[in-house]
């Protein structure tokens, strides 16, 4: 635990040292999220509310979004760049430790214009969402479990690369659980909304927790729960696999 | 164009990402339609479905990252070898770019058209949806043009990367990307009709709704005229100062 301590925060340490283009690209990130929310504001302005989500849910959809892909993106960046590096044979200089890999891998590396997404999540929920103490506690539990379901669906379908060589599922993936997490899922219906529930958890990232914030239901609570922690025991198990068929490409320092 | 028809898998993907996009996009402007008796804005939901597939063909054909690209080459000094060759530099790119995104075009326009007609029918009208494949090309053509204007800012603070986030949301909002510039609040629609930005994707967009004026391909015309001669004329001053620096 404390070598993964030491590790984040010397990953954090290099991310600070440009102070300039740390703050330019947090702020370039926030404009970014600001305009997700203006377009939100003119929509729901005009069609005053779709398949029961407001305004106010969405900006709750979008806080838990970008809180919990702040945090994924911003502090655990190689678990989008996973399948790249396997891809490439450019894992060894974190094999050769004595640490356990995966978790050092996720930790080895702080992206700087996400967490941008993380102050403007936070920012968004305090100004924009009304947080009243069951709010502020469902926001919280929705974004840690977020957290977990986009980490272990980032690294497991990272870790097809160890499989098949190339990234491309890896990127596709990413983009299509990015997109679709933007949106309500209500706004899907059939088989597409199925899989926001299932292959691509989409879904449990804001979704869901938006809706417990505006009405909680036990059932639901549950099954994201029960997400996160197969979403996670999927990650983790065929990161190990695949790290078998693991091939050097003597690229040394690239993770 | 050869090199983007070479690139398959490239392509695939960001057509069938395109397709993605529009199937979201356009389901919710849908949904909003449905909701709010059948209109909005003076939209139809079969006529947002339709702009929605053109105003998102007209922005995801061209390379999105195209200001950060040329402000990297130019930080770099990789523009430096285009240099000397004894034609405008910005011409050359901006027909190469031209040419890379005609192909993706012409897929995303068919496969858009095939989805939309198959979700909500048939186009709002022959002669605007003629109208649009026009429209779509001068847009394309406004679009790059304004990009290379934008990514010379690089010749002077050595990094286009905050030009490129700003002109994207830029064309998300104030260009009608993503909701018709009739959605948004008077003083802020006034401004969006005056810049350039309703040309790379509101006017595609509202041609495929079914609305036939011609004025706004007018409109399309003056502004590539005015954003060429602005991306050669940034770019001309760059270059100059980027000799200076011995680059």
């Amino acid at each position: 635990m404390r070598s993964l301590t030491a590790t984040m925060r010397s990953a954090f340490a290099e991310a600070w040292s440009n102070r300039s283009g740390f703050w330019l690209q947090v702020s370039i990130m926030i404009v970014n999220d600001l305009v997700w929310v203006v377009f939100w504001v003119l929509f729901f302005r005009e069609a005053g509310s779709v398949r029961g989500w407001d305004t106010q849910q969405v900006l709750m959809l979008q806080a838990i979004l970008t809180t919990g892909g702040g945090i994924v993106l911003g502090f655990f960046n190689n678990a989008r760049r996973l399948g790249q590096l396997a891809a490439d044979g450019a894992l060894d200089a974190t094999l050769v430790l004595p640490v356990p890999t995966l978790p050092h891998l996720l930790v080895r590396r702080v992206e700087t214009t996400n967490l941008g997404d993380l102050i403007f999540g936070v920012a968004l929920f305090v100004i924009g969402c009304d947080p009243t103490w069951s709010r502020i506690a469902i926001y919280l539990a929705g974004s840690l479990i977020s957290v977990i379901t986009l980490t272990g669906f980032l690294v497991a379908i990272g870790s097809l690369s160890f499989f098949f060589g190339r990234n491309e599922a890896g990127e596709l993936g990413f983009h299509a659980m990015v997109m679709f997490a933007m949106y309500p899922v209500d706004v899907f219906t059939g088989p597409g909304r199925a899989v926001l529930y299932s292959v691509i958890p989409a879904a449990f990232i804001a979704s869901v927790p938006a809706k417990l914030a505006e009405s909680f239901d036990l059932g639901m609570a549950l099954g994201m729960i029960g997400a996160a922690v197969v979403f996670a025991t999927v990650g983790y198990t065929m990161f190990t696999l695949g790290l078998r068929r693991y091939t050097s490409g003597s690229a040394w320092t690239r993770a | 164009m050869q090199r983007t028809l070479a690139e398959r898998g490239g392509f695939i993907v960001s057509t069938g990402f395109y397709l993605a996009v529009v199937a979201v996009v356009g389901s919710l402007w849908r949904a909003a339609a449905d909701g709010k008796g059948g209109t909005i804005a003076g939209y139809g939901a079969a006529s947002l479905f339709w702009y929605i597939a053109a105003t998102e063909a007209a922005t995801v054909s061209l390379n999105m990252r195209l200001i950060d690209d040329i402000g990297t080459d130019i930080s770099g000094g990789a523009i430096a070898s285009e240099m000397l060759r004894p034609v405008s530099l910005v011409a050359v790119r901006m027909a190469s770019e031209f040419g890379r995104a005609l192909p993706r075009l012409t897929t995303c326009t068919l496969a858009g058209a095939v989805m939309s007609w198959i979700i909500v029918g048939a186009p709002p009208g022959l002669v605007s949806a003629a109208m649009t494949v026009v429209a779509l090309a001068l847009a394309i053509g406004c679009n790059i043009a304004a990009q290379h204007a934008f990514a010379a800012i690089a010749f002077w603070i050595r990094d286009a990367r905050s030009a490129w986030f700003l002109y994207q949301k830029l064309v998300f909002v104030l260009g009608g990307m993503l909701l018709p510039i009739e959605v948004l609040p008077g003083p802020l629609r006034l401004v969006a009709r005056l810049l350039p930005f309703v040309s790379m994707a509101y006017i595609p967009g509202r041609f495929a709704a079914g609305h036939v004026e011609p004025l706004l391909l007018l409109q399309q015309v003056g502004w590539l005229v005015a954003l060429l001669a602005i991306a050669l004329r940034i770019f001309a001053t760059g270059e100059r100062r980027l000799q200076v620096v011995g680059g």
